[in-house]
């Protein structure tokens, strides 16, 4: 057997001083597919799912002060996608619905956030987000995990999303169609998320495309203030889209099937945006 | 025919009148191994001659032939026979005397060249075009039934936007600037691929995970031998490494199984590059990425290392881990056997450049 590495040692004691020994323990019982060396293929490893929440703890409870709706939808087993409006301009909701669902959940779920292309390439940030569970927005990744009984992560929108001008915000982009085809074909229900708060969050003047290229990512943002402002997230969950019930997975191909679930789960995310700008009293409250 | 062509066979009863073949069910397996001085064929020999289903096996090497490969040779079991197979008369001389007359009936093909700095027309041949010959030939053959080609995790595109457990059917490395050392194994392993169900010769291609032992043309030994090892800072990928144990299972699995096809064949170890560098007992270096090339093309020239990096650059930077479903399902082969770290670099003999 390997030792353990350097960073894992070092994720767990980071972990150790960031997070109580109740959470700790809490995340003992965190179930992953083990390939024999304290990772699972794809990189994820519960020492650094401890140190992902002991990092973004502060943000989440603190800075963003996250509120959780109707977190009682996310299944506790089998095969299930998330599937939330993307916003910001950095991907700080990704991270707060992470940390969101491995608290809400017991035993604690891990939802795999499926990334852009351009995640898993950049440098330190691909393979810390790697550990805690992200993979790259492959058909063929989502399909294992899927097939293993993981919890998906999906933006929908996909990049366009997140670097929306801030005059229009909430204002959702066109769902792809690769959440609902795979949930129909893998049986597992959709949960709709809203995320309100994080379209505040950072304001760009604009997006510079030339920034972007040596990184790989289509766009770098400009923003009009240097740190994300300390807005307040609200995350909705919507009641599970019960694709798995109503369809039959050879239905996955028929593309009027696949539009007619994305279109349901788009109205469904876009009915707990408008619920969730309707409740909140400010954008820091 | 002259000297040079006729293969050399050291065990008696080769020139044995030629068997007409019963069916699988009535008799042992007759094996041809190419390869078999390398280490890897040297196990599978010894395997095959410690198995009562297999009556006879023939080790095709590169080298003179080599009793050495068991310590208590049985006549009647083993035959060595040293053939170069960069040429097709050769092998058409080999197939169709030592192995016609021994009744082989199924050929394992390991022979590759090892070395990734290996390359030309004559390097070619003994990759792919022995393949080539020994597929043709074999399914004119009057004994030859099964084919098991060894191919390598090498041959699939490892990148960012592609799935990190990697199926059968994953994208190939067909790109035109790979070295010849992948082009060949892509070339071998299609050729080979193109082959089934042309015939009733049947045909299982093994992609192997990287075997981290000496003397198997693993690019990730050769990069841990060194005391510092080197590594794109930022990245960490997840590697699948298979022992010399498991390949041989797999390989043995093959040759008795009647199923025909791609399989991956991973190993029993998946984890991350730093946490193999560091089992090894070695010291992890992360550097600037762009630093690592011309530091390991130093590294080669100085110490004549095989290691290159340039050869393994996305391998360093994304993760790529076989799924081995199908060859669970199919061939019922499981890794079983995980890597003792720290590997002993001297713990198995090492062999010579070509794995003929």
């Amino acid at each position: 057997m390997a030792a353990p590495t350097p960073t894992s040692s070092l994720a767990r004691l980071i972990a150790s001083l960031g997070l109580p020994a109740a959470e700790l323990e809490r995340l003992g019982a965190l179930h992953f597919r083990d390939a024999g060396h304290g990772f699972d293929p794809f990189g994820l490893s519960p020492d650094h799912v401890a140190l992902g929440e002991s990092v973004v703890l502060p943000l989440y409870e603190r800075y963003f002060r996250v509120r959780s709706v109707g977190a009682h939808h996310i299944p506790r087993s089998g095969p299930a996608v998330i599937a939330a409006n993307h916003s910001g301009n950095v991907p700080v909701d990704g991270m707060l619905i992470w940390t969101d669902v491995l608290r809400q959940t017991n035993p604690p779920r891990v939802v795999r956030p499926i990334a852009d292309h351009f995640v898993p390439a950049l440098p330190f940030i691909g393979t810390f987000f790697a550990r805690g569970g992200m993979v790259g927005g492959s058909r063929g990744n989502a399909q294992t995990l899927l097939e293993a009984g993981e919890l998906l992560l999906i933006f929908p929108e996909g990049t366009p999303g997140i670097l929306k001008p801030f005059r229009e915000r909430y204002q959702l982009r066109r769902f792809r169609e690769g959440h609902a085809e795979m949930a129909i074909r893998h049986g597992a229900p959709i949960v709709p998320v809203g995320v309100v708060g994080g379209e505040e969050q950072l304001p760009a003047l604009f997006l510079s495309r030339r920034l972007g290229k040596p990184f790989g990512v289509p766009a770098v943002p400009i923003p009009a203030v240097p740190l994300p402002l300390p807005v307040r997230y609200h995350l909705y969950y919507g009641e599970p889209i019960p694709v798995h019930e109503r369809y039959r997975p050879e239905e996955a191909d028929d593309p009027a099937v696949v539009r007619a679930v994305c279109a349901e789960v788009q109205a469904a995310v876009h009915a707990l945006i408008q619920r969730g700008l309707r409740e909140r009293p400010g954008v820091f409250s | 025919m002259s000297q040079a062509d006729r293969p050399s066979s050291t065990a008696p009863g080769a020139t044995s009148p030629l068997l007409v073949h019963p069916s699988w069910a009535e008799h042992g397996r007759r094996v041809l191994v190419t390869g078999a001085s390398t280490p890897l064929g040297e196990r599978l020999v010894r395997t095959l001659l410690n198995d009562s289903r297999v009556e006879h096996v023939m080790a095709i090497t590169a080298e003179p032939a080599d009793q050495g490969l068991v310590t208590d040779p049985d006549p009647d079991r083993l035959s060595v026979v040293q053939v170069d197979l960069d040429k097709e008369r050769r092998i058409r001389n080999l197939l169709f005397g030592p192995a016609r007359d021994r009744g082989i009936d199924c050929v394992v093909h390991l022979a590759q060249h090892r070395s990734a700095h290996a390359r030309g027309s004559r390097v070619h041949a003994f990759n792919v075009e022995s393949l080539r010959a020994i597929l043709e030939l074999a399914e004119r053959h009057p004994t030859i039934r099964r084919i098991v080609v060894r191919s390598d995790v090498a041959v699939y595109q490892v990148q960012r936007d592609l799935p990190v457990l990697i199926a059968e059917d994953h994208p190939l490395n067909l790109g035109g600037g790979a070295p010849q050392w992948v082009q060949d194994r892509v070339e071998a392993d299609v050729t080979a691929c193109a082959r089934m169900g042309m015939s009733a010769l049947e045909v299982v291609v093994l992609r192997m995970a990287e075997v981290l032992a000496p003397g198997t043309g693993s690019q990730l030994f050769d990069y841990l031998e060194s005391a510092v090892c080197l590594r794109p800072a930022g990245y960490d990928p997840m590697i699948n490494l298979l022992t010399t144990e498991d390949a041989c299972t797999a390989l043995t699995k093959s040759i008795f199984n009647d199923a025909q096809g791609v399989f991956n064949v991973p190993g029993a170890d998946t984890l991350p590059l730093s946490a193999a560098i560091r089992s090894w007992g070695r010291l992890g270096l992360p550097v600037p990425g762009g630093w690592m090339d011309p530091l390991y093309r130093w590294r080669s020239k100085l110490t004549g290392h095989d290691f290159r990096y340039a050869m393994n650059r996305r391998r360093f930077h994304y993760s790529g881990v076989l799924d081995g479903r199908r060859a669970r399902e199919v061939l019922l082969y499981v890794p079983a056997q995980p890597i003792e770290w720290p590997v002993d670099p001297l713990g198995e003999e090492p062999a010579a450049a070509t794995g003929g």
